[in-house]
């Protein structure tokens, strides 16, 4: 018989899989498995989680720019 | 049909038959049901057989219509006469019945026709239009003071609703009483985050709403509490249209009003709909919010345009600038205008008649977090875009537009569906059997052929599928 | 200058804010939104739809509505008190600064005139904190003017009370030239005969020196008053005030004057330079004019109005974006002034091109003009003229040649009248302080495109060589047609998995280059590249990384030029570039953002640009800005910026275009261009070639990911961190030193092989262009010309 596992079908850029695959690399705890190069499955309890982390590695390329010129305020 | 309309609509709709008889009962009902939601071919046909006896055949009623007009009813196009037939027909304003020979023929319902009759000649001991008080009123209410009572209470509701940090009213007001939170609440116009109030996506629409269709709004919620309450649903319908036929600036008395109704009367004085002078005054005085609850489409704009104070600038003309470097400009004086820019945006400077600030991707993910959508943002800039704006064609630079959206998008980075993956089939066959009936059934989100996996969104069935698909394999293998 | 920094930081607007606290303000369930900001108490004047501005008491900032009648004198005064933030299409913000109101001062208005004005064009009465800063600001600046008049040095006053307190003064006092009379009274300059060339009312008229009253005509046909005279509307209203235009002066002589510059400073009353040319007597006067065809627009006139306002040479700072004609302006001045003049660049190529400019708009003779930069080192034959050097062959350290220092002789041993400073803001103050100690002239001319410095140091500039006079406003340039309308967009590009792997594991050199080399990028380029050249355009691609620019090059196979391509070869590119119809697209690395003569682009594409410098690409887009030619949607350049997607680049990306989107350029985002995957040709469009690529770029060392250097290029020394001096080798010998790392035999190969698309354009017989043919020979024809001439 065929296995039936839940969880959370992920699709996204691959650029967020090699981040997904990234954060899960250390404990290897979120993904259930890695379908394609833009899907994954991941655990449903831990998706909050994973949700935070991704924001936090992509804030680095997220700029809020203040304003430019002399501006001291 | 306006989108209020359409709202109340939906609700009568709802009701169940013996509801409408008791409310076909009042006049006033009748009336204010007649007017405000039926479109015009409908009336066409309830004039035409309200003062005749025998009921007409379809096809002398369709003397009356265009071969060809059509109607649009929520993208749906249909011939007008069959919208109108059917719409007469859920309002249990029509019957109809097949007589031999004739074909269908059609006659209005007894209650609603009496009704509509008295209503329309006078008559009868309804009081259901409300009985002036026949003695003066020592403390008259002005015209001025009804418009700034009704208005003063309705901003305070949607102040509430914007005031996301639950700083409250400094300005001496206590907000909106207890009852009308709670229905905001039950609403889903707001949420409680503790103690206090943030707004949601439904209420961000609210607030985009012009004023009548969000009074509608609003009463509706309460028509869905009031049996909570043990409050006869009709009777408040009955009270609601009856105040939608009174006049603004008459006073009316108690005297006729049910026990249910006296108990409106203080929710109603929450919403601004009607006035007291005090609660246990034995008099009451309906608002603009009352006597334009079942105006038509022409009137509302007008009081809309006059009393639209809150959402609207002075003369209904927009007020907010936004740059092509995000800077957002707006003239406004009203805390509820600066308090609803203030959900998306970084307010930073306010001058008597302007306030300035900033979009940026942390103002609007604050915004999105609330459930409000780019869209909406977008709209509401748009909506009310300053005249020196609207200049431009686009109204909104296209960047901004842009960016805005992707910000939101920026939070939607993965896009999760909850579910279960199928893998380990035993053969091609057997996969593309089961994967092939998970398609039909239409649980079906990804799939690879390759890998033998497909993921769905509900087992249960391809489990039974599954299941009997053993079954018969063992009964044919038992059996033969 | 520490102390005039402590001077003016002594007054800043929030200090008059602490007296207004005390005030209990009615509040309301907003208020707390805007904490200190609230300034919904001001009262508003009843025509206050009439009235452009607003103005923030605590923060000194100011608001104004450009779609105002008023709006036009308003944004005239308003550049002249106040920096410029923000100025998109509506709303305009400014801000009141210290150095805002000092710049003010300096080009003459009168403090009070600057609060009646800015009480009038507000829509509230002016709060009591702005009246007070102004006050509190102006009444130390601009008090004292050091005037060189006859050859004599005066310390000059409109305050008598000011000079006697000068000549109080310990230090100052005894410096004052015995025998003279104590204090002298005179009228205070005026404008008079001066004409500015080539303005409106240079036509007809002759110059006059002395001081006959003749006053520019200060309304139209129509009675309007002219914009940038409001101030003569407002004189004309009041009564006349006979002492408000007398000056009261003492002399120093000449040995003095730094001490009592440094003593004013120190005591916070910063003495302002003038230069009284028409009275100098004793430096000679250079024979220059400008030519009938040169034309002056209003902008460029406004600005020289700003420095010569009332009849002597003000030093300071003219801000005029990229290709709005800044060489023009200091060429006018020139012309003004007829005196000798030096002008500092920072790259031989300007230099080159500042000479030409002279010929071409001015009547001068070539004789009079002279270069000295590292290839040649010559002077003018009269007793003045004009010297054209660049910052570092004046302030290089190390042993000169032996013409070299006599051409460093020639410049510190005389007078000049006029000093123009090219690209003032990139000039540290360092090397800025040493040339003004070496060589003397009466007055500066400063010219940017951008006050902006990543250092911040606006503050030294204003002092070392004076305030701005002038900025203009960018998008009124592009609206009036002076400077090209510019679409700006920014592509996303997506990395490819195996990119982005890597990226994620790298540090943050190798990162660089792996979101330069992407694929993607690559093959997004190339998009562009295609559609534009279909469209006629000519293009221009920026790298700023070497390695990065020749193998995008090499790829698309197209021209480049960096660092350490010849002269010659740079030369033949550009003027293909220029004139051949199938050469429409160049790759250049940082050479191109200075030291390039570069022929009108109407596409720039960015690949790499480093480290979010504003300047850099408020500068970029100065290149392909001098695009006239308008398409159907009012565009007539195009600006992209290439950068990938989730990656550092878009951090640095967004910074970049601040300035730019202040000035009110609108940067689109590009997340897909349509139909790229079909492209024929597409660049790495399979797994194979990219997993290459990426493999070539891993064994790539840290240096490639660096920045180019170039020698003699300021900017280069400048932005690319860790002091690397001026006489640093070249760029060829270092880009051969990494390549040699990768491997053996390959290296030599590899340079030839990337020279291919370079050498190709040096063409073979029958394959050039006749037109260009031509051209070569009449280059060569007037190279020799000019090489005979410079024989005298």
């Amino acid at each position: 018989m065929p296995k039936a596992v839940k969880g959370v079908l992920v699709e996204c850029d691959e650029s967020i899989r090699a981040i997904i695959l990234k954060i899960d690399a250390v404990n290897h705890d979120f993904i259930i498995e890695d379908l394609d190069d833009r899907t994954l499955v991941v655990k449903e309890t831990k998706l909050p989680e994973l949700k935070r982390r991704l924001e936090e590695e992509l804030r680095d390329t997220q700029d809020e720019p203040k304003d430019s010129g002399s501006e001291r305020d | 049909m306006s989108a209020s309309s359409l709202r109340s609509f939906e609700y009568l709709e709802s009701l169940p038959g013996r509801d409408f008889k008791r409310l076909y009962q009042r006049p006033s009902t009748a009336l204010a049901i007649f007017r405000r939601m039926l479109p015009h071919l409908a009336k066409t046909f309830v004039m035409a057989m309200l003062y005749i006896t025998d009921p007409l055949t379809l096809s002398e009623l369709e003397l009356w219509v265009r071969p060809d007009s059509k109607r649009h009813v929520l993208h749906v196009i249909m011939p007008a006469k069959e919208y109108a037939l059917s719409l007469l027909s859920r309002l249990h304003i029509l019957n109809t019945s097949s007589v031999p020979g004739q074909g269908q023929v059609l006659s209005l319902t007894n209650d609603f026709a009496t009704s509509l009759r008295l209503s329309l000649t006078g008559g009868g001991h309804h009081q259901s239009f409300g009985v002036p008080c026949d003695t003066p009123d020592r403390h008259k209410a002005s015209l001025e003071s009804l418009d700034a009572f009704a208005r003063s209470q309705w901003e305070g509701i949607l102040h509430y609703m914007v005031d996301t940090a639950g700083v409250g009213m400094q300005d001496g007001g206590e907000g909106p009483s207890h009852g009308v939170k709670k229905l905001l609440e039950l609403g889903g116009l707001v949420q409680m985050k503790g103690s206090y109030a943030t707004i949601t996506q439904a209420g961000f629409s609210f607030l985009l709403q012009e004023v009548n269709a969000q009074v509608w709004t609003l009463l509706l919620f309460y028509l869905d509490s009031a049996e909570a309450l043990n409050m006869d649903k009709v009777d408040v319908l009955h009270f609601l249209f009856m105040l939608g036929s009174l006049e603004l600036g008459q006073d009316y008395s108690l005297a006729t009003l049910t026990a249910t109704q006296i108990q409106m009367l203080e929710d109603l004085r929450d919403f601004g709909i009607v006035y007291q002078r005090k609660p246990s005054s034995k008099r009451f005085y309906p608002t603009r919010l009352a006597t334009t609850l079942t105006s038509d489409a022409g009137a509302l704009r007008s009081v809309n345009a006059g009393f639209d104070n809150a959402l609207r600038s002075g003369d209904g003309k927009g007020f907010i600038v936004i740059e092509t470097n995000y800077r957002i400009y707006a003239y406004t004086s009203s805390p509820l205008q600066i308090a609803v820019l203030n959900l998306f945006a970084k307010l930073e400077t306010r001058f008597p008649n302007m306030v300035s600030g900033r979009i940026s991707r942390k103002s609007i993910r604050v915004a999105i977090h609330m459930g409000i959508t780019s869209d909406q943002i977008i709209s509401y800039l748009t909506t009310h875009a300053h005249p020196q704006m609207r200049k431009n064609v686009p109204i909104l630079p296209p960047t901004v537009v842009d960016q805005i959206r992707l910000w939101q998008i920026e939070g939607e980075r993965m896009k999760p569906t909850v579910g279960y993956l199928f893998k380990d089939f035993a053969s091609g066959q057997e996969y593309e059997g089961i994967c092939k009936y998970a398609e039909e059934v239409g649980v079906l989100v990804w799939k690879n052929d390759a890998k033998r996996m497909f993921f769905v969104t509900r087992v249960e069935q391809v489990k039974k599928f599954l299941e009997n698909k053993a079954k018969s394999a063992a009964a044919g293998a038992n059996g033969g | 200058m520490a102390t005039t920094l402590d001077a003016i930081n002594r007054f800043s607007v929030d200090k008059f804010t602490q007296k207004s606290r005390g005030r209990s303000r009615p509040q309301d369930s907003v208020s707390r939104v805007f904490g200190k900001n609230d300034f919904s108490y001001l009262a508003l004047k009843p025509d206050h739809d009439n009235r452009p501005l607003w103005i923030n008491p605590v923060k000194g900032r100011i608001y104004l509505e450009s779609f105002s009648p008023l709006w036009a004198h308003a944004q005239d005064f308003l550049t002249t008190i106040a920096e410029p933030q923000s100025r998109p299409s509506f709303l305009h913000e400014y801000s009141l600064t210290t150095h805002s109101l000092y710049a003010a001062v300096s080009v003459g208005l009168d403090p009070n005139d600057i609060i009646t004005v800015l009480d009038r064009l507000s829509k509230s009465p002016i709060p009591e904190e702005i009246r007070n800063f102004i006050q509190e600001c102006t009444h130390s600046y601009g008090k004292v003017k050091l005037v060189l008049k006859h050859n004599r040095y005066f310390v000059e006053s409109s305050d008598p009370g000011m000079l006697q307190r000068l000549l109080r003064d310990e230090i100052v006092g005894p410096l004052r030239i015995e025998g003279s009379e104590e204090i002298t009274k005179e009228r205070a300059p005026k404008m008079g005969g001066l004409v500015i060339p080539g303005t409106k009312n240079a036509a007809g008229v002759k110059q006059q020196p002395g001081q006959t009253p003749d006053q520019r005509p200060t309304r139209d046909e129509d009675g309007a008053a002219k914009e940038d005279d409001i101030f003569v509307t407002l004189r004309e209203e009041d009564d006349d005030d006979d002492d408000a235009d007398q000056v009261h002066s003492f002399e120093v002589p000449t040995s003095g004057v730094e001490a009592v510059q440094k003593r004013c400073l120190d005591l916070g009353f910063p003495v302002l330079e003038e230069y009284d040319f028409r009275n100098d007597e004793v430096n000679a006067n250079l024979d220059i004019d400008l030519k009938p065809s040169a034309q002056i627009r209003s902008y460029q006139e406004k600005s020289l109005s700003k420095m010569f306002g009332n009849g002597r040479a003000k030093s300071g700072i003219i801000v005029l974006p990229c290709g709005a004609g800044k060489t023009l302006v200091g060429i006018t001045a020139a012309c003004t002034i007829k005196k000798g003049v030096v002008i500092l660049c920072t790259s031989s190529m300007s230099v080159v091109q500042w000479r030409q400019q002279f010929l071409q708009w001015s009547n001068i003779n070539p004789n009079d003009i002279a270069i000295f930069t590292s290839d040649h080192k010559e002077k003018f034959s009269r007793n003045t003229g004009i010297i054209v050097s660049t910052y570092s062959m004046v302030t290089q350290t190390r042993a000169r040649s032996y013409d070299a220092q006599k051409m460093m002789d020639f410049l510190t041993s005389r007078e000049w009248g006029l000093m123009i400073l090219d690209e003032v803001h990139v000039v540290p103050a360092s090397i800025f302080r040493k040339v003004t100690h070496s060589i003397a002239t009466h007055s500066k001319l400063g010219l940017t495109a951008t006050l902006l410095r990543e250092d911040d140091k606006i503050t030294d500039l204003n002092f070392l060589i004076g305030p701005k006079l002038y900025e203009a406003n960018w998008m009124e340039l592009a609206e009036q047609g002076h400077i090209a309308k510019v679409q700006c967009a920014e592509v996303w590009c997506p990395m490819t998995s195996e990119f982005y792997q890597e990226y994620l594991n790298e540090t943050s050199r190798k990162r660089a280059l792996l979101y330069i080399m992407n694929p993607r990028k690559f093959q997004a380029c190339q998009y562009l590249i295609n559609f534009h050249e279909k469209r006629g355009d000519k293009i221009i691609v920026f790298s700023d990384n070497v390695y990065a620019l020749e193998r995008y090059a090499l790829k698309l196979g197209k021209a480049y030029i960096y660092g350490g391509t010849p002269q010659a070869e740079r030369m033949r590119i550009l003027e293909n570039f220029q004139h051949n119809e199938q050469v429409n697209t160049v790759f250049l690395s940082k050479i191109g953002d200075t030291s390039l003569d570069l022929p009108e682009a109407t596409c720039l594409i960015q690949i790499s640009s480093h480290y979010g410098s504003r300047r850099q690409e408020a500068q970029r887009l100065g290149r392909i800005l001098r695009a006239k030619r308008r398409n159907d949607e009012g565009f007539n350049a195009f600006f992209y910026s290439l950068v990938s997607k989730d990656t550092n680049e878009m951090y640095y990306s967004s910074r970049r275009q601040a300035f730019l989107v202040d000035q009110g350029y609108a940067f689109k985002v590009i997340t897909h261009l349509a139909g790229i995957e079909q492209q024929p040709g597409l660049a790495y469009d399979t797994p194979a070639e990219r997993r290459e690529l990426l493999q070539e770029v891993m064994l790539q060392n840290e240096t490639s990911a660096e920045i180019e250097r170039i020698d003699g290029d300021l900017f280069g020394e400048r932005t690319g961190g860790g002091g690397r001096g001026v006489g640093q080798k070249r760029g060829v010998k270092r880009t051969a030193g990494m390549l040699k790392d990768i491997s053996g035999g390959q290296d030599m190969a590899y340079i030839e092989y990337n020279k291919s698309k370079n050498k190709e354009l040096k063409g073979k017989g029958s394959q050039r262009n006749p037109f260009f043919k031509q051209l070569d020979r009449e280059n060569e024809k007037r190279r020799k010309q000019a090489l005979a001439m410079l024989k005298d």
